[in-house]
């Protein structure tokens, strides 16, 4: 029995090579757009990233992942694989998350071996699926019986806190302030996980139709910091 | 279960000119085939009533045969009224045989105060038939002159060609204190769609695309991208529809004129 703190301590660790690092997944186009230009507007945008697009499609994937892996049904996996790559209309986005959904596959198999991973793995391997972060998560937090709550929360935050790096080294925004949202989106983050609990699949891959945008400009910036 | 409204249309390739059949029941009802400039063949969606109401339901379904090749458009903008229970639910399957073409442009849907509305449109494509798809969505006017007085929009694209899933274009805006801000809306209150499935509709295809319209009207913000092997997605907000049908409208007749080898099209509404 793995002692339940420390893989999620591992896996949330912003020195956690995921990849994700060099995404900015549109928010690189509000700095340069200026729309997002110091710690505040982070913020806000920060929130609403969270509300808006981790609760329908990353976060509610990861809930569904885990539920059906308890049910033993690794077959809707791969719908929701397939899903989650089909509802992302930015192809630099889409593309970003396929490479670091296959890179985490690769890493957490080496990590926290489990059959969820290894199929998960194969899958991706033999181009039947794309990849998703979500699911690998899905995929090591089930195996290593960690409660979906407490999972899905350190998914959230594990998100909010690569955003906020990237935030710090691209606006740029000091570490502390950086830190200090960090704190003040926890009462957000808790609201997001009961929002999750509580929708179904009929709710995956809403997107929210001005970060789309922005995600589809940032293929056509002439310099970026990030990949997407 | 009957709908509120019905309607399927068949179109078959007889000698070099498509041939609609269909029936419909209810609210639904369609235009005889008309001949457009360039003899494509279009057919014009009517809803009898005045609009969408509480617990209505629609079901539409368009099935193009091999080579078939029809435009479908509405003939007025579709207006969902107050609904108290139960959403007004639209589903929409559409099945493409190989090398036909369809066009399915709507006018805009127009939701009030109180209004709830599900749309699913499922789209089953051979990987040479081609599909162009458009919608806008707008608030309506409403009592207290605020914009956001409706309950919820949902809407659902599903497109898989050669069965496998390769678009699921999923909006969903419900009002509340953060629609009208950054990644949502931002301070515009229309969003429109623009989706094309074409074997030649690549990357590059939606770089030109992009050179076409992105300066065309800088009052609408859009973004173009491009889905695997032959797909592009236009995301379009403004704040009229006038000014998102015009930048659609030149998408529309680039898409035409570079991948269908057609002439603009001018639709006949009144």
């Amino acid at each position: 029995m793995t002692n339940e703190l420390m893989p999620l301590l591992q896996l949330s660790d912003s020195q956690f090579p995921s990849g994700a690092f060099a995404h900015s997944f549109g928010f690189e186009t509000y700095i340069q757009e200026d729309v997002v230009t110091d710690a505040d507007s982070f913020k806000q945008a920060l929130v609403v990233f969270l509300k808006k697009q981790l609760v329908y499609n990353d976060g509610l994937a990861f809930k569904l992942a885990m539920d059906c892996l308890e049910q033993g049904d690794r077959d809707y996996l791969m719908e929701l694989d397939h899903l989650l790559f089909a509802s992302c209309v930015s192809h630099e986005t889409r593309e970003g998350n396929r490479r670091v959904g296959a890179r985490m596959a690769k890493l957490c198999q080496e990590l926290y071996e489990s059959l969820e991973l290894r199929d998960y793995l194969n899958q991706i391997k033999e181009k039947t699926a794309y990849g998703h972060a979500a699911l690998v998560f899905a995929c090591v937090y089930q195996s290593l019986k960690i409660s979906k709550e407490a999972a899905l929360e350190t998914f959230l935050f594990t998100n909010l806190s690569s955003l906020v790096q990237n935030a710090v080294r691209g606006i740029p925004i000091g570490q502390t302030d950086g830190q200090k949202i960090l704190v003040d989106v926890h009462p957000v983050i808790k609201e997001a996980v009961h929002s999750i609990m509580n929708l179904s699949i009929e709710d995956l891959g809403a997107g929210s139709p001005g970060l789309e945008i922005a995600q589809m400009h940032h293929e056509r910036l002439y310099v970026r910091l990030f990949m997407s | 279960m009957s709908h509120t409204g019905f309607l399927s249309l068949q179109a078959t390739k007889r000698d070099s000119r498509t041939v609609v059949h269909g029936f419909y029941e209810g609210a639904f009802k369609f235009t005889r085939p008309v001949k457009l400039e360039d003899d494509s063949v279009s057919i014009y969606l009517i809803h009898v009533g005045g609009g969408y109401v509480e617990g209505d339901t629609y079901f539409t379904s368009i099935h193009l045969e091999e080579g078939a090749e029809l435009s479908v458009t509405s003939q007025a903008s579709t207006k969902v009224y107050k609904t108290l229970e139960n959403p007004v639910e639209q589903k929409t399957t559409i099945r493409l045989a190989p090398s036909s073409i369809l066009e399915y442009c709507l006018d805009p849907l127009i939701m009030y105060e109180g209004a709830k509305f599900l749309q699913e449109t499922t789209v089953e494509m051979a990987g040479d038939s081609c599909f162009f798809y458009s919608d806008i969505v707008t608030p309506g006017w409403s009592e207290a002159g605020e914009n956001f007085r409706y309950q919820w929009y949902r809407n659902k694209l599903k497109v898989i060609r050669d069965e496998k899933l390769v678009l699921f274009d999923h909006l969903l805006l419900e009002p509340d204190e953060d629609l009208e801000g950054v990644l949502q809306l931002e301070g515009y209150t229309h969003v429109g769609s623009f989706v094309i499935f074409h074997p030649e509709a690549s990357r590059t295809f939606g770089d030109r695309l992009y050179e076409e319209v992105a300066s065309f009207d800088l009052s609408v913000r859009l973004g173009i991208s491009n889905m695997e092997s032959g797909g592009i997605v236009v995301r379009l907000l403004g704040n009229k529809t006038q000014t998102l049908e015009s930048v659609m409208d030149r998408i529309h007749t680039f898409a035409r004129k570079e991948l269908l080898k057609k002439e603009k099209i001018t639709w006949r509404k009144y």
